[in-house]
Order: C-alpha cells, then sequence, then structure tokens
C-alpha cells in the first residue's frame, strides 16, 4: 500500500523498500536506530511534496536524510517512517558569479559549491571537516561549522534563502532579505523538524588574495590554549585557529607525516586569509603571543604545498583516529573562549578519572571543544566509562557558561540533554515554533527536542 | 525595571486583551504602519544596563534600550564594535535596531545585524520570560529564537536582551569624496565591487543635504576605506589610479571626520523634513541599484516631486526620499505614487516620513512568499494580537 503509492508517484527506481536497503539507511555517523519502512529518493522538489502527502495519510513519519555523516543521530529513524535521501537533489541550479550567490539541491555536496564556485574567484565559506561527504541540506538543518567559520561564521550566515517543503507537502519559500519573520534563521539548525529543505541561495564569497598558514607547538594544552585566549583577547581573530593535543598530533603525524613535532603538548594550526599587506604584522603579532605563552617552536608554511601539507593532519584528523584506538566518541561542546584553559583541563581530569585516553583536536578559536573519547566497543566497562565521562563533559561545559553542542546538533543523541542548558519555558518557547510548522510531530520526530517533549511536558506554564 | 517585572506587565495586558506599543529611542518611529492611539506605550529606555562585557571572549551582554553609542563608547575602549550601522546612533537602542531589522551599509564586509546575535532575554506576550543561546560564539542547542525575534518588530516577543559578538575596530578609516560625470555613474557604481580593497562602503548621493551642508548638489560619491593603514593606503592608492582613469575631476579626501561624515550618510536614510517627505527603499543589487534608482527619480518627477537618493553601492539598497512643498501637497498625490512605484519595485518598504498618509501606503511593499506561517506563528506567540498590533507586515 505505502510501497504502491511511493512508486506510483515517484518511479519503482526511486523507491526502496527492500530489508538490506533499509538497513544502510538506519544509521548515521553517530548511532543506529531502526529500519524506516520505506527510503524515497526524490528527484524534484514536487516529488517531495508528494512523499510527504503520501506520508501524512499513511501515518508515517518523515526522516530526512543527506548524506549520514550527522554525529548526533539526527538523520536515523526512531520509530520506522520514510527516509527522504536527495542523493538525486544534488545540482547547482544557479551560480550567479556577478551577484556572488548560489541556488544549490540539498544534495549537493558541500565541496562541491567552492569547486564549482573557484574558476570565479569564489568559494563557499562553511567548511566542515566532512565536506567532501556532508550536503548542504545536512549542512542548513545542523548550522554546519568548520575550521574557517571562526571568521566567516556558520552556515546561518550564509544562508539568503530557503525553498522548503512543510508537513503538508506545501511549498514555501524564505529570504533574508524581505520583512516578516526570519524564517531562514528558524529553519537552518532545526534538524529537519520544521521543514524539508528542498534548495537554498547561499552567498559566495571573493577568494581572499593572500592566506598563510602558522604552526607553533606547545609544552602542553594549557599553555597553547592560554595562547589561544590571548590571541582573541587581543581582538585578532584569524580565519582558523585549530588546536590538537598530544594524542592527536602523534597519531596525525604518524597516518600523514604533517610534520608536526612529535613530542609537542600541543600543536596550534594558524591561519588567516586577507591582505598581504597584513600578512607580516598578523604573523609577528601572533607569534609574539605564542612566545610568550611559551610555544617551543614555530613555523610558517612558505608556499601552498606546506599550507596543504598542514592542514592534511587537521583535516584527516579523524581518520588517524583508528590508529589510536579501535572505537572512539566525539563530543561537541562551546564554552566562552577565555575559559578554554579551564575547559581543556577539566575534560583531561575526567578522561583520567574515568581512565580513558582522550584526544583532543578542536576549533579552538571558537571554544568549541571536541574529545575524542577512546574505548573498545567490547569492553562494556569502557562503553559504560565513556557514557559517563561524556555527560560529565557536558556538565563542565555548562558550569562554565557553555552549551552542549556547538555545531554538531542535538539530534537523537543530546535531547534530554537540552533540559540541562534550558528551562522549561525556554523549550516551551521553542516547541511554540515546532507547533507552528510540525503539530502532530511528523517531522523527524524523537529529535531536539527532550523525551516526552512532544506532548505535555514541554508545554508553557501560564 | 526588571525582566520579571515587565513579564507581569505584559502579562496583564494579554489577560485583558490590551494592545502595547513598544517603544525605545523613536530613531526608527517611520518604519511600520502607525502605533494604535489606545495602546499602552511601553518604552524600553529604562532597560539600559551594560549586563555583561566580556573583551576577552569579544562578547557583550546589554539590555535592549541601551543606547547604540553608549554600546560603541563602551567597546571603543578595548578597541572593539558592533558595526550595526543605524542611524541616529545617540538615540537609537540596540533593542529598537534588532527589533526593527535595520540592515546597514557595512554588512557586506561585517555581517548582519542577526549575525552578532549570539543569545536573548524576551518577554512573551503571555508573560513567559524566554532566554535562548547564550554567550557562547557557536550554539547549535535548539532553534535559534534569538535570531527569530530580530526583525520581527516587536510582534513575536519584546526583546529584553542581547548577548552580541563583537569585532576589532579597524585600525584605520578614510572617507573619499567625487563627483562624478554623468556618463561616468553607472560604471564608477558597479566598479566598486571590482576594487581589490574592498569598500567598507560606497554610496552615490544625489540630493540630501548630508555632507556639505549645501542643497541642490549634483551627484556624488562617497566611499569609505577600513581597515589597517597599510590597506587603507593601498586601497586609497587602488582608488586614485581607477579615478583618473575614469576622468574623475576633483576628489576630497577626508581623513578626520570619515567615521561622522558616514553617520551622517546613514542618519540621512530616515531623516524627514517635517511631515512633507516620505522614504522608500529598495532591495536591489549593486550591478542594477544606480538604474533602478534613475527609474525611481523618473517617476517622482513625473508626480512633481523632489527626490534625494542614497544607492548603497556595496549592498545594492536604494533609498529614495520624495517630498513636497507641504504636507498638503505630498499628500495629493502620495498614494498614487506608492501603486505607481511599487508596480515596478513590489518590494519597496517605507523607512521614514511622518505623513499621516503613511497608514494607507504599502508601507511593508508586497507580502512575503510565506505570510501563511508568518501568521501561524504570530498566532502561537500572540494570540490575542497585543503585541505593536497592526504596525507590521500583512498585519502580523
Ligand atoms: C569525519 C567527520 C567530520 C565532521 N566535521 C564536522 C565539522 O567540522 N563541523 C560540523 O558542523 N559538523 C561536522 N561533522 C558532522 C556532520 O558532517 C554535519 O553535521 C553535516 O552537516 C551533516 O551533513 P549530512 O549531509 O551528512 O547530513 P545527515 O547526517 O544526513 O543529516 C543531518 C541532519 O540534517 C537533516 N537533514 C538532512 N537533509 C535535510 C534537508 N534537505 N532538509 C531538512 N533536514 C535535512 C537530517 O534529518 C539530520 O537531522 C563531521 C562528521 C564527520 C563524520
Amino acid at each position: 500500500m505505502l510501497a504502491q503509492r511511493l512508486i506510483d508517484a515517484l518511479g519503482a527506481d526511486a523507491v526502496k523498500m527492500q530489508p538490506e536497503d533499509l538497513a544502510v539507511y538506519s544509521f548515521d555517523a553517530y548511532t543506529d536506530g531502526s529500519a524506516p519502512s520505506a527510503v524515497v529518493l526524490p528527484a524534484s522538489t514536487n516529488d517531495v511534496s508528494a512523499v510527504v502527502k503520501i506520508a501524512r495519510e499513511c501515518g508515517e513519519p518523515i526522516v530526512p536524510r543527506g548524506a549520514g555523516t550527522g554525529l548526533c543521530g539526527g538523520a536515523v529513524p526512531i520509530e520506522g517512517g520514510i527516509v527522504i535521501s536527495f542523493a538525486r537533489m544534488n545540482r547547482i541550479l544557479e551560480l550567479d558569479a556577478a551577484r556572488r550567490r548560489a541556488r544549490v539541491q540539498p544534495g549537493v555536496v558541500n565541496l562541491g559549491v567552492s569547486t564549482a564556485a573557484a574558476p570565479f574567484g569564489l568559494f563557499y565559506a562553511p567548511d566542515p571537516s566532512s565536506q567532501k561527504t556532508s550536503t548542504i541540506g545536512g549542512n542548513v538543518a545542523t548550522n554546519a561549522g568548520g575550521p574557517h567559520c571562526l571568521s566567516y561564521g556558520t552556515t546561518v550566515n550564509h544562508v539568503l534563502g530557503l525553498e522548503v517543503v512543510d508537513e503538508h507537502g506545501e511549498v514555501f519559500k524564505t529570504s533574508i532579505d524581505r520583512p516578516g519573520y526570519d524564517l531562514t534563521a528558524a529553519l537552518v539548525g532545526s534538524e529537519g523538524t520544521l521543514g524539508i529543505v528542498t534548495s537554498a541561495w547561499i552567498r559566495l564569497m571573493k577568494a581572499p588574495e593572500a592566506v598563510r598558514v602558522w604552526l607553533a607547538t606547545f609544552p602542553d594544552v594549557e599553555s597553547a590554549s592560554d595562547a589561544v585566549s590571548s590571541i582573541i583577547a587581543a581582538g585578532i581573530v584569524p580565519t582558523a585557529l585549530e588546536m590538537m593535543d598530544a594524542v592527536m598530533a602523534r597519531a596525525v603525524e604518524a597516518a600523514f607525516h604533517a610534520g608536526y613535532p612529535t613530542d609537542a603538548g600541543a600543536v596550534l594550526l594558524v591561519e588567516h586569509a586577507g591582505f598581504e599587506d597584513d600578512m607580516d604584522a598578523y604573523e609577528r603579532e601572533i607569534e609574539r603571543i605564542a612566545k610568550e605563552h611559551g610555544a617551543t617552536t614555530w613555523r610558517a608554511a612558505r608556499s601552498q604545498a606546506e599550507r596543504d601539507a598542514l592542514w592534511a593532519g587537521r583535516k584527516g584528523a579523524a581518520g588517524a583516529m583508528g590508529r589510536i584506538s579501535p572505537n572512539y566518541y566525539l563530543q561537541d561542546v562551546c564554552v566562552r573562549r577565555s575559559t578554554l584553559p579551564k575547559a581543556l583541563h577539566a575534560v583531561e581530569e575526567i578522561a583520567r578519572e574515568y581512565k580513558l585516553t582522550v584526544a583532543n583536536v578542536f576549533h579552538a578559536g571558537d571554544g568549541n571543544l571536541h574529545p575524542m573519547l577512546c574505548y573498545d566497543k567490547s569492553n562494556p566497562k569502557e562503553v559504560q566509562a565513556v557514557v559517563e565521562s561524556g555527560n560529565a563533559i557536558l556538565e563542565t561545559a555548562i558550569a562554565l557558561g557553555g552549551t552542549i553542542s556547538g555545531e554538531h546538533g542535538i539530534g537523537y543523541e543530546k535531547r534530554d540533554g537540552m533540559t540541562r542548558v534550558y528551562s522549561t519555558n525556554d523549550l516551551a518557547t521553542m516547541a511554540r515554533v515546532r507547533d507552528v510548522f510540525d503539530p502532530q510531530r511528523r517531522l523527524n520526530p524523537e529529535k531536539l527536542f527532550p523525551t516526552g517533549a512532544q506532548c505535555a511536558e514541554v508545554k508553557p506554564i501560564v | 525595571m526588571t525582566a520579571e517585572s515587565l513579564a507581569a506587565l505584559i502579562a496583564e495586558c494579554n489577560r485583558d486583551g490590551r494592545a502595547v506599543t513598544v517603544r525605545a529611542g523613536g530613531t526608527l518611529s517611520g518604519m511600520g504602519y502607525p502605533p494604535d492611539p489606545d495602546a499602552l506605550q511601553l518604552s524600553m529606555l529604562d532597560f539600559d544596563e551594560i549586563v555583561e562585557d566580556a573583551p576577552a571572549d569579544l562578547t557583550v551582554a546589554v539590555q535592549s534600550g541601551v543606547r547604540l553609542r553608549v554600546l560603541a563608547q563602551r567597546l571603543a575602549a578595548h578597541s572593539t564594535h558592533v558595526p550595526f550601522d543605524a542611524p541616529f546612533a545617540n538615540d537609537a537602542t540596540v533593542g529598537g535596531t534588532l527589533s526593527a531589522g535595520w540592515l546597514g551599509p557595512r554588512r557586506h564586509l561585517y555581517g548582519r545585524p542577526r549575525d552578532f546575535v549570539i543569545g536573548s532575554v524576551a518577554v512573551l506576550a503571555d508573560g513567559t520570560i524566554a532566554r535562548a543561546g547564550g554567550m557562547v560564539v557557536k550554539n547549535v542547542a535548539g532553534y535559534d529564537m534569538s535570531r527569530l525575534y530580530v526583525g520581527s518588530f516587536g510582534t513575536l516577543a519584546v526583546l529584553v536582551q542581547a548577548n552580541l559578538k563583537t569585532i576589532a575596530l579597524p585600525e584605520a578609516t578614510r572617507g573619499f569624496l567625487m563627483r562624478l560625470p554623468e556618463g561616468t555613474r553607472a560604471r564608477a557604481i558597479s566598479h566598486m565591487h571590482a576594487l581589490d580593497v574592498v569598500p567598507a562602503a560606497a554610496f552615490w548621493i544625489d540630493g540630501f543635504k548630508t555632507l556639505e551642508g549645501e542643497d541642490g548638489i549634483e551627484g556624488r560619491l562617497f566611499v569609505i576605506l577600513e581597515g589597517s593603514r597599510a590597506v587603507v593606503d593601498r586601497g586609497t592608492r587602488e582608488l586614485r589610479a581607477w579615478m583618473g582613469r575614469a576622468g574623475v575631476p576633483d576628489t576630497s579626501v577626508i581623513d578626520a571626520g570619515a567615521r561622522e561624515a558616514f553617520e551622517r550618510i546613514v542618519d540621512a536614510y530616515v531623516a524627514s523634513i517635517g511631515e512633507r517627505s516620505i522614504t522608500y527603499r529598495i532591495p536591489a543589487f549593486h550591478d542594477d541599484a544606480i538604474g533602478r534608482a534613475m527609474a525611481l527619480q523618473t517617476l517622482a518627477q513625473r508626480f512633481e516631486f523632489r527626490t534625494d537618493v542614497i544607492v548603497d553601492a556595496m549592498n545594492g539598497d536604494v533609498i529614495v526620499r520624495v517630498s513636497d512643498l507641504d504636507a498638503h501637497a505630498l499628500g495629493a498625490k502620495i498614494e498614487i505614487f506608492d501603486d505607481a512605484l511599487h508596480d515596478d519595485e513590489p518590494e519597496a518598504i517605507i523607512i521614514a516620513g511622518n505623513h499621516p498618509s503613511r497608514a494607507v501606503l504599502a508601507v511593508w511593499g508586497s507580502a512575503p512568499d510565506a505570510l501563511p506561517q508568518m501568521r501561524a506563528l504570530k498566532e502561537r506567540f500572540d494570540p490575542k494580537r497585543i503585541l505593536n498590533p497592526g504596525r507590521f507586515v500583512a498585519g502580523l
């Protein structure tokens, strides 16, 4: 019945119903969920509308899915439903170089936008480390960040407008340039719970004329994070300011031979893009601050190849983790930048307490921590320790005035953490927005809001 | 006043179904439909506290009634700023600027006001105090409620506090004023985008007694360069070389007072002439803005209106102020003119003008595509429609 209706609407090749096919869509980069009732691969906005209407009539929830690289279970079906994969909606519909904007379908891979824009001297700034696979739809839904979002801002700063299919299957458009409520802002980061993005107008930026990359090593994480806080406090916001601790740096060096000193306690990677005229002054200032905080080595990449080599280590960090541990859990919290030293110290303490190896590689300039907790899935004690220490890290971030996710999202993973950062009133206010766009909780249910919040718990107290 | 006492007051109004008009600096009172005269006037000016100044984080938390000038002075002490670029900064407030969705001329370089907002405290119509975001610069925990309040014209909630990201003040600012021979205008304006040292702001100004204190001056281009001294010097050389090639006759460089001159232009966006002017804002693009501005000037001439025009060459905003000899003369023609203007420019909005007939003009331009969704949102947040009723887009 469901199958036939979907096939009638989209064609047999756009509908997957075989258990082995469905299984592929039951997990993302964070977790396994349940198998969906069906997977559809629409080719157009009309197809998406048709699917939503059928789902509504059949009482099936909808789970939108990009590349499945999400790290919080956002694209994972929890109670079955229809997974909408955007793998076939992967075209750049328009690229207006003169006006520096592009309109893209949700399935376009992030890096594909910059590749297409490069011949015009333009690029798309948000660059999640998953940019070779993750999609614009997924990026928009999670408000993805990346190393260069430090000075350019996260996805929300680069989305000009959206085309959205609502819970009824109707299409509406948003634009940040028109008066009225900023629905673009509401939808970006809403993790598929308010509507299904079927195309996005995005902003392209002019490629900078000069880029420099520097690498500083420090005896320990404390001194490196002090240096980061001092750089920010000096009003310097480089285009990227990324940090790795000793465990991570050694793994990366072993895997990529990026040229990181293996005896370093911490490695700081700094990039600045802008005018050639400013570069020397920038370099001197950042070098001075780094050395003031005890940097033991300081290197400046002298060529594109050297810059790429320094970045290759950072970009491949997640891949290098396999050398350290069979499994790892990647936490994502964001703290005030001045509290970075404290936060890192606390993470170290937590890892020690739970006898876990922790590797840190993160967007230091934003205060966005990514501790990777190493464990072995087959050891239940370690699994338990990872769960508890992950929670302890959340508590630490909150205690330091921070938040439970800087960029990966809430999804299924952290939904119950929401009550730790927000009051019932705060959550009820968000739920009002959900009430408007998805009163039946059919769009990506069991995500983002705490358990039970779908019904009575999170209602405004009046 | 505290958020709690405000919440109690709003909740009471909500119970009684009493309309509330939220006011602050009054600098953007020419935006939107006129307020309900019977509504309770709520001034946010008592919310004037800088809640937390955190220079080491490059963040600041302020109550919504804090004046932009006060914030700017506080931040300048640590060489930072939040480039809101709203008119009349001495009077304008953070909350008013954000709620009105003000878009300033330097946003192409530094970002929109909304993109500086990292957290908020708001009071909803039923008296709920709702917080969102925090003091961290990256946060994806839940919906971005703060950005949703920005530009909502106070019709979803009353913004009590905004937490903001700050950025370093540029080391140098330099202004350039040049007269452009008629044939070079369009090319000159579109060329601003092609410069290596992209101007922080570039305006084509025709009319407006903003800079020289003289009236009736033919069009001129005013450019602001910002950045390190080295970059501003380089930009100066680049701009001069280009002007030379284009045959621009005379140029004055403004070093001292460049920022003030810039502010005066921004003030002009919403400066009214008594009750005899109406100012429109048209969202164009940098490559068609001048053409669209000139078409509107021609249209206004047909109505025998006087026009003052600013074209923001970087963002493409077109500001057109039409005026007549007196309020009566304006009133006799403005409705037909408004129709004709919206036929050509359906997205034009009105940003200033005290003429009583403003109430019947298409103040917000054509309805946005997602109006049904916006209406539903309003209904869910303010079912009794007590917050700034009748002032916003399509009665939101
Ligand atoms: C190695 C690695 C590195 C990473 N690095 C970063 C990083 O630097 N920064 C960062 O922010 N994240 C990072 N991530 C996380 C992840 O890549 C991002 O969250 C990304 O935005 C997800 O995109 P996706 O296409 O894979 O979406 P998915 O994982 O498929 O989906 C993510 C969410 O978006 C929703 N969604 C997808 N498409 C749509 C649509 N069209 N309409 C509505 N909702 C939709 C889904 O329902 C889900 O809730 C990383 C992940 C990995 C595995």
